[in-house]
């Protein structure tokens, strides 16, 4: 590195760029924490409160609700990232599931809860549909603003996110590994269980960790769909913060978006993590 | 037919039937005039109109919220593109250092997720520059940061897959100045990405939810959020022409960004 005007000077061309990511990013992020750890008049530290009572029962909604819905994406996603390699010969498909996943996968916020409730609402086509043919959700106590409701709306992101993903890493699967398989004597079934499954684990495990970041951070559908949702971390961030009005916990607000970034931080590290380890078989 | 095959194309039609009916459903109640209650084969095609959608396009408030909304997805692609193509360009050509510093920059909004980012901006500009809260166009510096993680990727392996160097070399030993190079040498080699990054950008402004809602700005998704009560169908339909923009939009992205690649 030369030590001339002109060689440092060329540094200022990044300046408007990381200028703005500390305006934007950086400082926002640095003050959710100061706010969250400043002491107030409250017995209890703000980032303590956040994590217990109702707000603990909160934080564990949250990520019941992220876990069970990545977990049910992380499978049927995969199944559907398998069946388009198995079905390889049929060309349209795979751009064709590939090609709606992506679409899917941004798919989100308010037009995506009108459309489940417009399916699965109490006066929905598919409720209807499938009372016709005697599966009465209603009657099995089903909504679409519960639990599993809410569930079932993510999952319309979360399958096409985990395809996404995964399609990529089987598509790293070497031929030849497949051949030396069969020549041993490995039954499809045996390559996908013994060669192939172990070698995907990373990506697996990682497209688990990023579906539930997806989810944890979701925000619109639920406020949409809104009773069922009222429970989740973000909406309760809202209450505390939203607009102008001091509710007296402001901290608690802060801490609880805090206990967010932090909880995402480490999903997001898991991920990377593992997508490094899953991206050493393919050269 | 193999069974083993008969079972993949059974995963392939249950899915696709539970990614298309939630879609057909919004689409019928959108713009069908009958309860599901008293649907049946015999009037499946009658009384369908787009009505709701014309109705709500002459709402005043439909209309200030869809120009606000179209504005800012504008307005976060423009300063996305100006604050990206110079600093990626610069890094790629001089260091490689500093492209690793702007690619973990990058990721780093996925850490902060929209709420905490909204707040922690609300709080920090209350006392110190109030007019970026008060006025929507503030949003857009966190819109930017929003889309940042897949614009950054796009332009990324836009300018990887070119030799910028000898464009470069070229352009300046013709006698062009830095800006000529840039604009008519450097953005035209590059437009496929930087269609593909204003698409995104334009995809994640026009679904956004979380940050108007918490600085109480009228943007389109508010709008329909609200409008549900009065206007259901209205509110659908127009849901529904948002679903469709964006399916285009990300459709769009593919495109170029496979353009990109070869």
């Amino acid at each position: 590195m030369a030590g001339s005007f002109k060689s440092r000077a060329r540094h200022f061309i990044y300046l408007p760029y990381l200028i703005f990511l500390s305006v934007f990013l950086v400082w926002p992020g640095i003050y959710v924490f100061r706010a969250a750890f400043e002491k107030n008049s409250a017995e209890r530290h703000p980032m303590v409160e956040a994590v217990t009572g109702q707000y603990r029962a909160s934080f564990i909604y949250s990520l019941e609700l992220s876990a069970v819905s990545a977990a049910i994406g992380l499978f049927i996603g995969s199944l559907v990232a398998i069946a388009i390699v198995r079905l390889e010969n049929v060309r349209v498909l795979r751009s064709l599931v590939v090609g709606y996943s992506s679409v899917a996968a941004n798919m989100g916020g308010i037009p995506l809860a009108f459309a489940f409730l417009s399916a699965f609402g109490m006066q929905g086509l598919a409720t209807r549909l499938l009372r016709e043919i005697n599966i009465d959700l209603i009657g099995w106590g089903f909504r679409i603003t519960d639990f599993w409701g809410i569930v079932l709306v993510y999952l319309y992101f979360q399958i096409p996110l985990m395809t996404l993903i995964l399609v990529p890493a089987i598509d790293g699967l070497r031929r030849t590994w497949h051949e030396v398989a069969q020549s041993l004597g490995a039954t499809a079934n045996q390559y996908w269980r013994f060669v192939a499954l172990p070698i995907l684990t990373p990506a697996l495990l990682g497209g688990f960790l990023l579906l539930i970041a997806n989810a944890f951070a979701a925000y619109a559908t639920a406020f949409a769909l809104s009773s069922g949702g009222s429970r989740l971390v973000p909406v309760q961030i809202r209450f505390f913060l939203q607009g102008e009005t001091i509710t007296g916990k402001t901290n608690l607000g802060y801490a609880m978006a805090a206990w967010m970034v932090l909880l995402t931080l480490v999903l997001v590290i898991g991920f990377q993590t593992l997508v490094r380890r899953s991206e050493r078989w393919r050269q | 037919m193999k069974p083993g095959r008969l079972a993949w194309w059974l995963v392939i039609w249950v899915v696709g039937l539970f990614y298309l009916i939630p879609m057909l459903s919004m689409t019928r109640f959108a713009f069908q005039r009958i309860p599901v209650i008293k649907l049946s084969f015999n009037n499946v095609f009658s009384k369908w109109t787009i009505e709701p959608l014309l109705t709500t396009f002459s709402d005043s408030g439909f209309r200030s919220s869809a120009m606000l909304s179209i504005w800012l997805a504008i307005a976060t692609a423009v300063l996305t593109l100006l604050l990206l193509v110079p600093t990626m360009t610069i890094a790629h050509l001089r260091s490689p250092r500093m492209r690793r510093v702007i690619e973990i920059s990058a990721v780093l909004p996925f850490v902060v997720p929209a709420i905490a980012l909204v707040v922690g901006f609300a709080g920090a500009f209350r006392d110190t520059i109030p007019q970026l809260i008060r006025s929507p166009f503030g949003m857009v510096p966190l819109y930017v940061i929003t889309a940042l993680p897949f614009t950054h990727r796009t332009l990324e392996n836009g300018l990887a897959s070119l030799d910028l160097r000898t464009l470069i070399d070229a352009s300046r030993s013709l006698g062009a100045s830095w800006i000529r190079t840039v604009l008519f040498v450097i953005v035209p080699n590059m437009r496929a990405s930087i269609a593909t990054a204003s698409f995104l950008a334009l995809t994640v402004v026009l679904g956004e939810f979380t940050i108007a809602s918490l600085l109480l700005k009228n943007t389109l998704p508010l709008y329909l959020a609200y409008a549900q009560g009065q206007n259901p169908q209205g509110s659908f339909a127009v849901g529904l022409v948002l679903v469709v923009l964006s399916a285009g939009f990300v459709t769009a992205a593919n495109r170029f960004g496979k353009r990109v690649v070869s």
